[in-house]
């Protein structure tokens, strides 16, 4: 218990430290609201955006975004990434092409991406199916290959048929690796949504800070970044203890 | 005919090569050898020296090319569910319940079939009560137990044993061969037990067989007149075939310039 107060008290420090330096800059230093506005004034700004129902209205269309693409980079993640990891056919085909294309930034992707689908519901999913898919294609695949060959013998031992030797020895050894791969397909899928919406929409928190920076609503724009990043805090947490519901033989 | 029925598993001049590496290794050569129902056979030898790969070969886990292996007088040609399997390390799947696990192998069984033959084979080695328990929850001589339930509850005409007590603490171990002594008496399983523990050997072979170190050659088979009779480990036989075996191995390492692994 000591430790977790000592933990937090250490933790506090840089961020109080930081809220005193905004609060003594914009107290007594002569900053325009434009550039930095008082923390009373981003409050207000909260306020007003519960308030209206516009915070609420733009969230939920950016995490609606998010659990439709983040859905399908599962589906599309898992499958693909179960195949190349028990295939060694699949691999050689596949994994060259896919680390090539894994280098590219998810940013540098949306020209292309808007070009092709629009800068309509569609675009947005296809970038954060881009951006989540990755990482949760490749723990798949890694959890799948790593399962050890003392279990596949096992399997190999008692005949079990392919599709139960993946049910029973493949997936279930490669579900915590998938599991770290869905943290971080979500994380990754939350911060594309914020970058797409950013770049080109009408709607969603991402389009929200953009629009306020053209009104030099710099007030608007850091609620909008302190709810993103409360918003990924969350969700991270939520999928963590979810997973103790998916590996049962863990202590 | 019939006399060759009476043997589980037949052997007849196997050599096993390995490619590793682009080397070709012989790993064992000219194996003859012959297990008959109910006998309990102990392979003992070096590190290496083949014997789990024979054990292998007999399961039909690794291949051969060279020679004759026959079980229940038919050719080898893989796994099969009368030819149960106990690996030096327990092998339970971390995700599946004890139960689960001793059940493994069982197919297209109902449900209760499956589990009363689940719950008979834990009460056998002792692990009633655990069945709901995860395998890291057993200490390793548990989960060992756990495995030859896994390995018996196919019912298998017999039961190979890759150094299934290699890893356990020296009590532990011998508490162990008591225990597959006592199975084996009352399941009546032809059990071959590969081991590098020359007091294990004696204690729980019929019949001994003993191999050279690479490529493996079987040295002597040495049957075991006194088996099973409770003082065996401070008999004046059990002194002999231990001296007789150390006999064996220790030429071999002398030959060979091997460092030897036993202590007395």
């Amino acid at each position: 218990m000591k430790t977790i107060v000592r933990k937090t008290i250490v933790a506090l420090i840089i961020p109080i430290i930081l809220i005193l330096a905004w609060f003594y800059a914009t107290t007594r230093g002569n900053i325009p609201d434009g550039i930095l506005p008082s923390i009373s004034k981003v409050w207000q700004a909260f306020l007003e955006m519960v308030e209206s129902g516009q915070l609420q209205g733009d969230l939920l269309v950016s995490l609606s975004r998010v659990v439709k693409g983040y859905l399908c980079s599962i589906v599309f993640g898992v499958v693909l990434g179960a195949l190349i990891g028990m295939s060694r056919t699949m691999k050689e085909l596949l994994f060259p092409l896919i680390t090539v294309i894994r280098q590219i930034p998810i940013i540098a992707w949306i020209p292309l991406i808007i070009l092709w689908a629009g800068i309509g519901e569609e675009s947005k999913v296809v970038i954060i199916v881009m951006a989540a898919f990755f990482p949760i294609l490749v723990n798949t695949e890694n959890g799948i290959s790593q399962t050890p060959e003392s279990y596949r013998e096992v399997a190999k031992l008692y005949k079990l048929s392919q599709w139960k030797t993946f049910t029973k020895v493949y997936l279930p050894h490669a579900i915590p690796q998938i599991l770290v791969g869905l943290k971080l397909g979500l994380g990754t899928s939350w911060m594309a949504v914020v970058a797409a919406e950013l770049i080109a929409a009408t709607s969603g928190i991402g389009y929200r800070m953009s629009d306020a920076r053209s009104l030099m609503r710099a007030d608007v724009v850091i609620v909008c970044m302190l709810v993103i990043g409360l918003i990924g805090i969350v969700m991270d947490k939520l999928l963590g203890s979810l997973f103790s519901l998916f590996t049962p033989w863990k202590k | 005919m019939s006399k060759e029925k009476d043997y589980i598993i037949k052997v007849e001049h196997l050599n096993k090569h390995f490619i590793s590496g682009g080397n070709d290794i012989e790993v064992l050569r000219d194996i003859n050898l012959q297990i008959k129902h109910g006998e309990f056979v102990t392979i003992v030898g070096h590190s290496g020296c083949g014997k789990s790969t024979l054990l292998k070969i007999m399961c039909g886990l690794v291949s051969y090319e060279d020679g004759v292996v026959e079980r229940n007088g038919h050719a080898v040609d893989g796994p099969g569910p009368r030819c149960g399997m106990v690996f030096q390390e327990h092998r339970l799947l971390p995700w599946l319940k004890i139960k689960d696990n001793v059940g493994f192998g069982l197919k297209g069984l109902p449900k209760e079939q499956r589990e009363a033959l689940v719950k008979e084979h834990l009460e056998l080695v002792g692990l009633k009560g655990f069945e709901n328990s995860y395998p890291h929850q057993l200490s390793g001589g548990m989960s060992q137990r756990a495995a030859i339930a896994r390995g018996l509850a196919n019912n298998p005409t017999i039961l190979l044993l890759d150094e299934p007590f290699g890893a356990l603490d020296a009590l532990t171990r011998i508490q162990m061969q008591k225990e597959i002594t006592r199975i084996q008496r009352e399941q009546g399983t032809t059990m071959v037990m590969v081991t590098h523990d020359i007091d294990e050997a004696i204690v729980l072979g019929d019949r001994i067989v003993v191999m050279s170190a690479r490529p493996g050659q079987i040295k002597d088979i040495i049957t075991v007149e006194t088996r099973g009779q409770g003082h065996m480990r401070n008999s004046d036989e059990f002194t002999y075939y231990k001296k007789k075996i150390y006999g064996y191995l220790f030429e071999d390492a002398q030959e060979e310039q091997y460092e030897v692994e036993y202590m007395i």
